[in-house]
């Protein structure tokens, strides 16, 4: 079967098929990324002030990324441009350009701009006094700018902090960031942003202290899962520490410790975990949520303490956290806020169309896409001319975000 | 282009295409000036930013997508256009819940002399939020069920069959 108005444009519509197709696409595409903007509008409006961390985004990456956008919606139009003049070399040329820009563009995001966010955390504590205790230690130095000879506190340290969140939730002083501030810090609301450079991590002791003869599983199976949990797989030792107890594994780390206590219970033994000590971790860890740090182990917290790197402190703000002090904790990740959580939405859903986009642009290079410039030259300038026109569209798309996300 | 009509020659818009490019330079570069060496109000930058790009987007659209010689075609104008309602129609029914716009100072404060919004303007909105996807959607359906082009005799003898069974 023929496609009809592949070349020719459909008498009552003036335009080829796929031309009038791939406006109507854009059309729902309008109204996909026009929910989204209007809803993110809803959010930011309606958000509470000193909630919005719109400040937190590098500009100079997004004015980057905004070139390497526009260069590639200029390369694609050229690409055709060439075609259109019968020369196949002029458009594999710009289409590779166009190619190399699309992958800039997604490098940046998924390998430069999300994964540190990935690993740039706030830290809410639960309680003022050490909130401010904290926040003295780590900007004490820099907070005194040299000015006062020896390092600031109390009102100096409160200044800088101050700083910190105008320009990171209002841009500006204001009276609403005065009194949103005043507020977060009488409170103790505020955040410790910054990054986790080491932590104290739980040495964990599993021990059997009982087995269930009731619980369905013969002895020789329960002797079978313990051999397959102990350290050294012996059966003798297996079949004394069903009947009497004792340690399985001394000074595990967390995932043998939760295996083990997962299979044994299956298995019918009731498993004791506590904490032995800590061992130093010297890491850089991502997404890390509250659960990751605080989670009760037998009593004591699986990390006792965080080596916390404060933001804007010239590596001079280095504090410990203990686990204890911690109310929450979170990498700027979609759950972080509704500011992340539409951040990601939208940025996501757009880098989506940039991926699907060079996908195409490949399958448009190999030899399968250009069988058709062979078969019909006017067919294929036409096929570029459709991916051309929602290109351009992604790069309209991301024209609004920019200013959206990283200005407002 | 072979549906345009009166499009200029390819080298003729290749030019026109370095001119739309720098302009998206230049906008950009405007954009992160503005922002990095001026303290603006959120409310200035808003519209700056949003005027910049719109512009910006206005030169993609015309030039880059050749929409200043397609315009003459209806059905990508309309579609176009509508889409615009619709968008235009969701921002305006979430500024007004969210914006408390007769809180402001506003013309139509000032002009009613009171700082409630007048009913009528509620109804209205609610109606835009309505008619504008079902206008979208009629159309869309208009548009397909339109017959098959006039050079081919039989299907649209065929059509018209259909429809008086």
């Amino acid at each position: 079967m023929e496609i009809p108005y592949t070349v020719k444009p459909r008498p009552d519509t003036g335009l080829y098929n796929a031309k009038l197709g791939i406006w109507l696409f854009l059309a729902s595409e309008v109204m996909l990324f026009g929910a989204l903007f209007s809803s993110y509008v809803l959010l930011r409006v309606g958000a509470e002030p000193g909630t919005w961390s719109m400040g937190l985004m590098d500009l100079l990456v997004g004015a980057g990324n905004t070139m390497v956008l526009i260069a590639s919606s200029m390369f694609v139009v050229l690409a055709w441009a060439e075609l259109k003049q019968g020369n196949l070399a002029g458009y594999k040329k710009w289409k590779w350009a166009t190619i190399a820009c699309a992958v800039l563009f997604l490098f940046v995001k998924w390998g430069y701009e999300w994964p540190s966010k990935f690993k740039h955390y706030d830290v809410w504590l639960n309680n003022a006094t050490v909130l401010q205790e904290k926040f003295d230690e780590g900007y004490h130095e820099v907070a005194s700018h040299g000015d006062h000879g020896d390092a600031a506190h109390g009102a100096d340290v409160e200044k800088y902090v101050k700083k910190i969140y105008t320009t990171r939730f209002f841009k500006e002083e204001s009276k609403d960031s005065q009194l949103a501030f005043d507020d977060a810090w009488r409170n103790g609301t505020l955040a410790l942003s910054g990054h986790i450079n080491a932590y104290e991590e739980a040495q964990i002791d599993v021990r059997i202290t009982g087995w269930k003869a009731d619980a369905g599983v013969s002895e020789d199976a329960a002797d079978e899962a313990l051999v397959k949990q102990l350290a050294k797989q012996d059966t003798e030792d297996a079949a004394g520490l069903r009947l009497n107890g004792g340690y399985l594994r001394e000074k595990t780390d967390y995932d043998t410790a939760k295996r083990a206590e997962y299979a044994l219970g299956q298995a019918g033994f009731t498993v004791a975990l506590s904490v032995a000590g800590y061992k130093r971790v010297e890491a850089h860890p991502w997404m890390w949520r509250t659960k990751r740090a605080t989670e009760d182990i037998g009593g004591k917290p699986r990390v006792s303490s965080i080596v916390f790197e404060l933001d804007y402190s010239h590596h001079k703000g280095i504090i410990t956290l203990d686990a204890g002090d911690i109310k929450r904790l979170s990498a700027y990740e979609p759950k972080h806020s509704t500011f992340f959580g539409i951040y990601y939405t939208i940025t996501g859903l757009h880098a989506a169309h940039v991926f699907g986009g060079i996908l195409i642009m490949l399958y448009n290079m190999l030899p399968i896409g250009l069988g058709l410039w062979h078969r019909d030259r006017e067919q294929f300038t036409n096929r570029i001319e459709s991916f051309g026109l929602f290109w351009h569209f992604v790069d309209l798309v991301w024209i609004f975000l920019f200013p959206i996300l990283y200005i407002l | 282009m072979s549906d345009s009509h009166d499009s200029p020659t390819i080298p003729d818009l290749i030019k026109k295409f370095y001119f739309v490019g720098g302009v998206l330079v230049v906008g950009t570069i405007i954009t992160f000036v503005i922002d990095i060496m001026f303290a603006l109000p959120l409310a200035l930058a808003a519209v700056l930013g949003l005027l910049i790009a719109l512009v910006k987007a206005s030169f993609v659209v015309a030039i880059f997508m050749h929409y200043k010689w397609d315009k003459k075609l209806i059905w990508i104008t309309w579609t176009m256009v509508l889409t615009f309602f619709f968008f235009a129609g969701m921002m305006g029914l979430i500024m007004w819940a969210e914006g408390d716009v007769p809180k402001l100072d506003s013309a139509l404060a000032i002009s009613t002399g009171t700082n409630e919004m007048p009913t009528i303007w509620i109804i209205l909105a609610s109606l835009l939020g309505v008619a504008l996807p079902a206008s979208f959607t009629v159309f869309t359906v208009k548009m397909l069920s339109q017959p098959a082009p006039v050079e081919a005799a039989a299907p649209k003898a065929r059509r018209t069959a259909k429809k008086k069974s």
